[in-house]
């Protein structure tokens, strides 16, 4: 009777252990709270939803076994140096299989860093800038489109819009990501007409454009670019408009493609052209969310706000460890970095597939708000939609 | 010449909302000697009431503003009532980490009743502006200058001509004495950490109406009012216009002429040299 009891322990026992398998684990530290935490929670939310989807459609396949993923989360409150702390402790205290990155480029910038020293894949959606992936560093993968190249489709816009703009304000933020798209930019714009009549380059916590704006304003500049963050793009285009700064168009790297931006600005948020990798179509198709539409509204449905393209590009870190895990058809952080280097998938964020250096491409949607409403106007095939063209100015809108 | 005079009108503007910025600081500091690490958190919460003033009851700003500050004045009050007053007697560093603790905490509590979302205050008035000998003049910053300049006038006549006003300032000068003479500290520890919080109340309303606002701006604007203190000196609250005017052109020269990324590196350059050179701020006595 007793070898009985014991021997069904152990069968218990075995067949458990075979059943919950120990899940796969993702780590990442991400920016929850912070000044960073407005667009931090499109990594941890995302993440969350994705690896809930993954789960829910059976997991991952490894062999014949079928793995559930598991997500650990550590908000680094906006700090870097606690960022880079809390990767550490996910790879030697946690112990998990894989790194899942972090938002904005410094970030990502200190934390691959960690990847690579222990040779432990990391896939982030939350750093472009070209610095990342010039070290020629093995293991960070990046999923939003270069830097440099944020602009690239706004100039070629620029080219067809009539009467062309002739002078170019070029203003960027003194961190990895907005000085790369500032080069890339310079770069651009030097191969075309247009010339660059004012170069800034501005301190990360400026709340005040004053002086700038004044300088712009005397120039007569016919286009700004800024490459900055939401905080500072918002006080901006308030300042523009309290000291009557008319440009014929404006375009920045981030906020014109966030509800919340348009919500803070009202109807000032009209005219300004932003950029973003990532619209929101029935086109992208995708395994687990059916579409890119189909998770926009599951996403807003269940955290409350709209996704942008942070969002997607943080689902399409996930589904790619995904792809690698099971095409490597093993957990085996060399194997399954070969592996990511070679997935080629389409996503609800768009084609996922890494070059050499580890970064993806995808085409800037040239966006404009135009009556409260975010426009696609001019994707890599040209025009989409009529932009509104030149902007009128403050006092007759 | 004609940039430059703009640049001087924007200099000015801003400098004005420096100086009411760093108002209730520099009270709490001269008075309480306490460097409010908070001072910057509470100018955010006043920022938000005069947002949800704003947007839930249609409440012009500038209306909002005495609202602000009265809720912001219990606040303060409750605070130094039953916190500060707990270790006003202690070292300056133990008041310096309490009042950082306090400033982490109410972040914290701000980002989760208000979220981290991106506020503005956007009344349709916000962008007006008017033209004054080649200058564009934004009239919500020209009205903020006048609201900090009548708040600094008026918090320089309660201190100098009213009987609590003369009560705060002995209380700070000698405290034994002001006893002897039947001033209860406790309540006017309070009183004073009340309009400093009031202040700040203030500066936050004004600011929501020129910038955006999220729960993070207070510890930037912390530093920024500490800068200002410095410069002007904590001898008389007066003295905090100039050290806001100072550096509001200061900064907006830099920006111009040096470029916009040393703004910090040069306003807090001056701090260093200031407290080098003359210690009791630009216009205080030297020693």
């Amino acid at each position: 009777m007793k070898n009985l009891t014991l021997l069904f322990a152990t069968m218990t026992l075995l067949l458990g252990s075979k059943l919950f398998a120990a899940p796969i684990e993702l780590g990442a530290s991400v920016q929850l709270t912070g000044q960073f935490a407005n667009t931090g929670r499109y990594y941890g939310d995302a993440y969350q939803f994705a690896v809930e989807k993954i789960n829910a459609a059976g997991g991952v396949k490894i062999g014949n076994a079928r793995e559930k993923l598991n997500l650990k989360i550590l908000d680094n409150q906006s700090d870097v140096n606690l960022s880079v702390r809390q990767y550490v402790q996910l790879v030697t205290q946690d112990k998990v299989n894989f790194l899942l990155g972090p938002f904005a480029s410094d970030f990502a910038l200190a934390d691959s860093a960690i990847s690579e020293k222990y040779d432990i894949p990391m896939i982030q959606g939350g750093g472009a800038s070209d610095q990342i992936f010039s070290r020629r560093y093995k293991y960070i993968f990046g999923t939003l489109p270069p830097a440099s190249d944020y602009f690239q489709s706004t100039l070629e816009l620029m080219g067809q819009l009539k009467p062309a703009p002739a002078t170019v304000a070029l203003l960027y933020a003194d961190d990895a990501f907005d000085v790369s798209v500032a080069d890339g930019t310079r770069k651009a714009a030097s191969k075309t007409s247009l010339k660059i009549v004012v170069d800034q380059r501005y301190s990360s916590k400026a709340s005040d454009f004053n002086s700038i704006l004044s300088l712009i304003k005397s120039q007569n500049v016919d286009a700004i670019l800024v490459a900055g963050h939401e905080t500072e793009i918002l006080n901006f285009i308030r300042q523009a408009k309290t000291l009557n700064v008319n440009p014929k168009l404006y375009s920045f790297t981030v906020g014109v493609p966030s509800a919340d931006f348009r919500a803070a600005l009202g109807q000032d948020a009209n005219y300004a052209f932003g950029m973003t990798s990532w619209v929101p179509s029935v086109v992208l198709k995708d395994d687990y969310f059916g579409n890119a539409e189909q998770f926009a509204n599951e996403y807003k449905k269940r955290f409350g706000y709209e996704p942008d393209y942070h969002a997607a590009s943080a689902v399409g870190d996930v589904e790619a460890f995904v792809k690698a895990i099971e095409s490597a058809n093993s957990l085996d952080p060399a194997k399954v970095r070969d592996a990511i280097a070679k997935v080629d998938f389409d996503s609800l964020y768009g084609r996922i597939r890494f070059n050499a250096a580890g970064q993806i491409n995808l085409p800037q949607t040239v966006v404009q708000i135009q009556k409260g409403k975010l426009v696609p106007v001019y994707g890599p095939k040209g025009l989409l939609e009529k932009p509104l063209y030149p902007m009128p100015e403050w006092g007759k809108r | 010449m004609q940039l430059l005079w703009q640049i001087l009108v924007n200099g000015v503007l801003l400098g004005g909302l420096y100086a009411l910025m760093a108002l209730g600081l520099v009270l709490v500091w001269g008075v309480l000697n306490i460097v409010n690490l908070a001072h910057g958190a509470l100018i955010m919460l006043g920022a938000y009431a005069c947002y949800y003033l704003f947007t839930g009851f249609g409440l012009d700003p500038f209306a909002a503003l005495p609202v602000a500050m009265v809720l912001l004045f219990c606040l303060g009050y409750l605070i130094q009532r039953h916190v500060l007053n707990l270790v006003i007697r202690a070292p300056m560093f133990n008041t310096l980490l309490i009042t950082f603790g306090l400033e982490v905490v109410i972040t914290f509590l701000a980002q989760i009743t208000f979220s981290a979302d991106f506020r503005t205050v956007n009344p349709s008035y916000a962008g007006a502006n008017f033209v004054l000998l080649g200058a564009t003049v934004p009239l919500v910053r020209l009205l903020a200058f006048g609201v900090a300049l009548g708040l600094t006038f008026a918090l320089w006549l309660f201190l100098d001509h009213t009987g609590i006003g003369r009560a705060i300032r002995a209380t700070a000068q000698n405290l034994t004495a002001a006893r002897l003479y039947g001033v209860n500290p406790r309540r006017l520890y309070a009183l004073t950490f009340g309009i400093g919080a009031a202040l700040a109340g203030a500066a936050g309303a004004l600011y929501g109406v020129v910038s955006q606002i999220n729960p993070y701006i207070g510890s930037s604007l912390t530093g920024k009012s500490f800068a200002i203190a410095i410069i002007g000196g904590l001898e008389k609250s007066i003295y905090v216009l100039v050290g806001g005017l100072f550096l509001g052109i200061v900064e907006a020269l830099t920006a111009l002429y040096i470029g916009p990324t040393y703004t910090d590196v040069v306003s807090f350059g001056i701090l260093v040299l200031v407290l080098i050179v003359r210690p009791t701020g630009l216009l205080g006595r030297t020693a």
